[in-house]
């Protein structure tokens, strides 16, 4: 007997959880400079994705998925994409997104229930927030497609979580991105939970990462706690990529700290226990151990950044409370290009009711 | 179990170091207890208990770092408030419902045409009521309804009726609606009367007397209430002929009134109505009414009786007739009578008592 | 000017507006290399290339889906879904992104694709290749529905699909896939979206149909006529938006509707037509709308088709059954 094929998942980490150097970090994690930019990221997405659950609470804006404890993922994405790269993400990935330029009011006005928020005044061309699960993959397949078919030096960067790996549409995805090797990235963020269902019970598969592998490409995985790891690995797949070299799936391993959703209570099927485990591995307070040591970080710096970044969030949640709510018009303006002339009648009947019952 | 969580610090903090403890596992607590001492970057602050409990377990240790939103202590007890969902927000009501049978509609039978059928017939001013279907089932085509209004078109236009015709049609149409009418008749013999006997008169003395016979033919009824009113006075109606139409004036208290006077008041009476004189008050409100249609023609007749009155006299044409007197025929002046009276209120017997009594006090000579 | 069939035509269509425009793409399974397994790709490969003729691997939910990323970027793709019944699954992708992308983004981004696929029975083949996907499209807010019935109009409706800034779904009637040719011009000339043609004019009765079944429609005018019965036929051509307007019009004149499709009866488009007619016609109607259907059963296989699909003879009795009214 042969062996017809053989694999190799690499795992990455150069940070540990308390913050300590386990191998020597790649070059642009030299500089201290370049992780205190990522950190200030990093801060400032945890203020924000609080800001927006407290806002939840207290009934200003809908349902809200929170990106509490993958900072690292979002932070390592985000800082190795390029501007006129794409993003197609999933809705728990706000952290991503302002750091390609979305503002954070944007993202409010979303959750707030009115579609405005989508239209980026930063990233034009980044894709809407996906709801239904690995459609964003398919997406993201034909963006590449594009991107290739126009001999353009960009990327696709395709966010998804470990339940989505399991639907058909990323299956075909990646088979697709693997077959014409197509410029796109596909970033899976392990967080160990599809809702209430646990990673063991999603796939059978030794690692998500391996799945690139039956696809016709590479698969790695990274400490998703670690933001040098994420980078780091962005940043080879992305040139990977643009250099035509083809597909990477990048599974980043980290854990949700925080509900599926504002409507839901992890403490129904999630022990406390392996909360409070996961808590002592967090993104942020790992890095930002890193930098104290390294003597890059101190108490006066982390109260001014509190402070910026609370003045942002605040600024940004009042420019939301501020924003008037759609017109009811909204419902029928950019259905299509131009309203066919069969709606103009129920456009009529919607907007004068609605201008009667103001 | 609950899990509280370390709460919102405020000012952005999103972590403390754990001073120190001030419970441990196993403890009661109160309400806003202090349960743990933590330092922010900028100040030690104490945790208070948000409920009364007893401490399960306490997450960390002194020195440790505890995050804003992470398990701090875990409470004995219930579980909290299950959303039921993980997206909005499903509202949760307290309403038992229970099946009510849904009622019946009765089923409307009216007229079957299409709607472009039922257009036609509107704009060509055709009462549907008036078409006689051919479609299947009754279904009145636009055939039809052209045929209509052929047909109409060439009678002509439709006199609408207004005034007294319009009241005339409308108070006949509620009357034959409302009223079970029934009639009886016979002749009285009135050759005795004296040369210049007004018949009127005669008529009204005899009604008077009828009345006072069977006082239940001079009444009002109501059909709403199934109620009658038996009343005293003798309010006649006369039924006059007038260019405009049909005209019920009405003379009051005719049972207690001289012969002389009621001559000229009828007279006046009959004027006026014929000159459109009389007072609104006077066509109204009578308790008996008198047809003398035999002063034109006709020898019996079943006239309409007008709700809320009970009963109608009829006086037809005077003639000569063989009658048999002694068994021997002789020829005689005839008086011939009809009583239509509302058989809701007023039985056979009673009306045959009335018409008795009418009939031999027009018999007397005088 | 060529005399040709309605799959030639729409090959025709697809070569002029791959040519006319070098963002149109082709994508399917076995579009390239085989030329579609209609023959409706042919020759596209060797004029266009690979990279925008492109043979995908199966995976229905990839084709429409890479599609709305591809239309994002800029591209105009047509993609080919084999057949109906593997259309099904496009639903996920068409109702709920790609009928929604430029008013989920307030006009950011636009979704100009076009979805083709043979739809509807007569063809005799395998289980779940004559199925009429009509009002499950027509049903998607934010996309237009299109259905050729002649090689004329599947051409200009092509390229008008290929052109329109939304998203298209382009249904074509198999049975008419090469059952007669017309003439067709190549001028690039498209033909107007959103509006009914009126294919015979009459004074009596009002046929509405669209897709294969107008090929029985106009045979029974024709049959109608020798009986002194002036159907006017009208082809909705597009099933969504739908041009109500012609039909009010030409009820209006006739007093009378039959509207006639092979897809199943409930919550078919016509039970749509007819409930506008009920809506905003009806004192114009002299009898009820009749509507011509395929019975609510799964399709049958080829031994009872011919029993399922409606025929000129049940058209004929729902016509008499309008005039036996007023």
């Amino acid at each position: 007997m042969t062996v017809a094929a053989r694999f190799e998942i690499p795992y990455s980490q150069f940070l540990d959880p308390h913050g300590k150097a386990v191998a020597p970090l790649p070059a642009f994690a030299q500089d201290p400079a370049a992780l205190i930019l990522l950190y200030r990221a990093m801060v400032l997405m945890r203020t924000y994705d609080a800001k927006a659950i407290a806002l939840q609470r207290t009934g200003q804006i809908g349902t809200y998925a929170s990106i509490l404890g993958k900072e690292a993922v979002e932070a390592g994405v985000g800082a190795a994409m390029q501007k006129d790269d794409v993003l197609l993400c999933t809705y728990r990935e706000n952290g991503v997104q302002i750091m390609r330029g979305v503002t954070m009011r944007e993202l409010l006005v979303y959750w707030g229930g009115d579609e405005r928020g989508s239209d980026y005044s930063g990233p034009r061309r980044d894709f809407p927030v996906c709801i239904t699960i690995a459609s964003q993959c398919l997406h993201a397949v034909g963006v590449a497609y594009a991107i290739k078919l126009h001999q353009e030096p960009r990327a696709a960067v395709c966010m998804l979580g470990d339940g989505a790996t399991s639907k058909g549409d990323f299956y075909e995805s990646i088979n697709a991105a693997g077959t014409w090797q197509l410029p796109v990235v596909f970033v899976v963020t392990n967080n160990q939970w599809a809702i209430s269902v646990p990673r063991k019970t999603q796939s059978a598969a030794q690692t998500l990462a391996q799945k690139a592998i039956a696809a016709g490409f590479e698969g790695v995985q990274a400490d998703g706690n670690d933001v040098v790891a994420v980078h780091h690995a962005m940043r080879e797949a992305l040139a990977k990529a643009r250099s035509g070299g083809g597909p990477t799936l990048i599974e980043a391993v980290t854990y949700r700290l925080a509900d599926h959703t504002t409507a839901d209570d992890a403490s129904r099927y999630r022990p406390p226990e392996e909360l409070a485990e996961a808590w002592k591995r967090e993104p942020v307070l790992r890095l930002r151990n890193y930098l104290s040591d390294a003597g890059a970080w101190n108490r006066a710096l982390e109260e001014e950044l509190l402070r910026q970044s609370d003045e942002q969030v605040q600024a940004a949640a009042q420019a939301y409370l501020d924003t008037p709510p759609p017109p009811v018009a909204q419902m029928f303006d950019h259905l299509y290009a131009t309203l066919p002339a069969a709606y103009a009648a129920q456009r009529a009947a919607l907007t004068s009711a609605a201008g009667k019952s103001a | 179990m609950k899990i509280f969580k370390l709460p919102d610090l405020g000012e952005g903090l999103q972590e403390a170091e754990i001073v120190k403890w001030h419970v441990k596992a196993g403890d009661d607590v109160a309400v806003d207890q202090p349960l743990v001492s933590v330092e922010t970057a900028k100040a030690i602050v104490d945790i208070p208990a948000p409920y009364a409990g007893r401490i399960v377990k306490l997450y960390g240790t002194e020195r440790d770092v505890a995050h804003v939103g992470a398990p701090l202590i875990a409470f004995e007890g219930g579980d909290d408030t299950d959303t039921g969902t993980v997206v909005g927000k499903v509202e949760v009501g307290q309403n038992v419902i229970a099946d009510a049978p849904a009622g019946a509609t009765p089923l409307a039978h009216g007229i079957k045409a299409m709607p472009a059928v039922r257009a036609l017939a509107r704009k060509l001013n055709i009462d549907l009521t008036m078409v006689t279907p051919t479609g299947a089932d009754g279904l009145i085509t636009a055939n039809d309804v052209q045929r209509a209004a052929r047909i109409l078109a060439e009678l002509g236009p439709q006199e609408l009726l207004r005034g007294v015709r319009k009241v005339m049609a409308q108070s006949m149409t509620l009357a034959h609606a409302e009223v079970a009418c029934a009639t009886i008749m016979d002749d009285a013999d009135i050759d005795a009367w004296p040369e210049g006997a007004s018949v009127m008169l005669r008529l009204i003395r005899a009604l008077v007397a009828a009345c006072r016979a069977e006082p239940s033919l001079n009444a009002w009824y109501d059909s709403q209430a199934v109620g009658r009113r038996l009343l005293k006075n003798v309010d006649l109606g006369i039924a006059v002929d007038t260019p405009d139409g049909l005209l019920v004036p009405v003379l009051r208290n005719v049972e207690r009134r001289a012969p002389e006077e009621l001559k000229a008041s009828l007279a006046k009476l009959i004027q006026d109505t014929r000159n459109r004189k009389v007072p609104s008050e006077d066509l109204r409100a009578n308790t008996i009414t008198l047809s003398n249609y035999g002063s034109i023609a006709g020898r019996y007749a079943s006239p309409i009786v007008l709700p809320p009155t009970v009963a109608i006299v009829g006086a037809g044409r005077i003639g000569k007739e063989v009658v048999v007197v002694d068994d021997k025929p002789a020829v005689h002046r005839i008086l011939p009578l009809s009583l239509t009276f509302d058989h809701r209120a007023v039985t056979g017997g009673e009306a045959g008592r009335f018409l008795a009594a009418m009939m031999t006090d027009l018999q007397r000579p005088d | 000017m060529a005399q040709i069939t309605l799959v030639e035509a729409v090959n025709l269509a697809l070569a002029r507006a791959m040519a006319d425009d070098p963002d149109v793409v082709v994508l399917g399974e076995d579009v390239g290399k085989d030329g579609g397994v209609f023959r409706a790709t042919l020759g596209l490969l060797d004029k266009f290339g690979s990279g925008r003729v492109i043979d995908t691997p199966l995976a229905e939910n990839l084709i429409a889906g890479m599609a709305i990323g591809m239309a994002a970027e800029g591209l105009r793709p047509v993609c080919e879904i084999q057949f109906s019944g593997f259309a099904y699954t496009t639903l996920d992708q068409m109702l709920n992104h790609a009928g929604r992308m430029r008013h989920r983004t307030q006009g950011r981004l636009s979704c100009p694709m076009v979805l083709r696929t043979p739809c509807g029975a007569g063809i005799h083949p395998p289980e779940h290749h004559s199925e009429s996907p009509d009002a499950m499209f027509a049903h998607i807010p934010g996309i237009r529905v299109v259905y050729p019935s002649s090689p004329k109009r599947a051409y200009g409706l092509l390229l008008a699909a290929i052109r329109d800034p939304d998203p298209v779904v382009f249904l074509e009637p198999t049975r008419l896939y090469r059952l007669f040719k017309e003439d067709v011009i190549d001028n690039g000339e498209a033909l107007a979206l959103d509006a009914c043609f009126t294919l015979r004019e009459g004074t009596d009765v009002t046929l509405v149909t669209w897709g294969a079944m107008i090929h029985e429609t106009l045979q029974v005018a024709d049959e109608l006529r020798e009986q002194g019965i002036a159907a006017e036929v009208i082809d909705i051509a597009t099933l969504k938006p739908l041009d109500f307007d012609t039909i009010l019009a030409s009820v209006a004149r006739t007093g009378r509707c039959v509207v006639v499709t092979e897809a199943p009866r409930h919550c078919s488009i016509a039970s749509e037509i007819a409930a506008t007619l009920a809506e905003q016609g009806l004192l114009t109607l002299l009898a009820p709308v009749q509507r011509v259907t395929a019975p609510d059963v799964v399709v049958p296989l080829a031994r009872l088709e011919q029993h399922y699909l409606p025929g000129k003879q049940q058209i004929i009795a729902a016509v008499k059954k309008t005039l036996e009214f007023a």
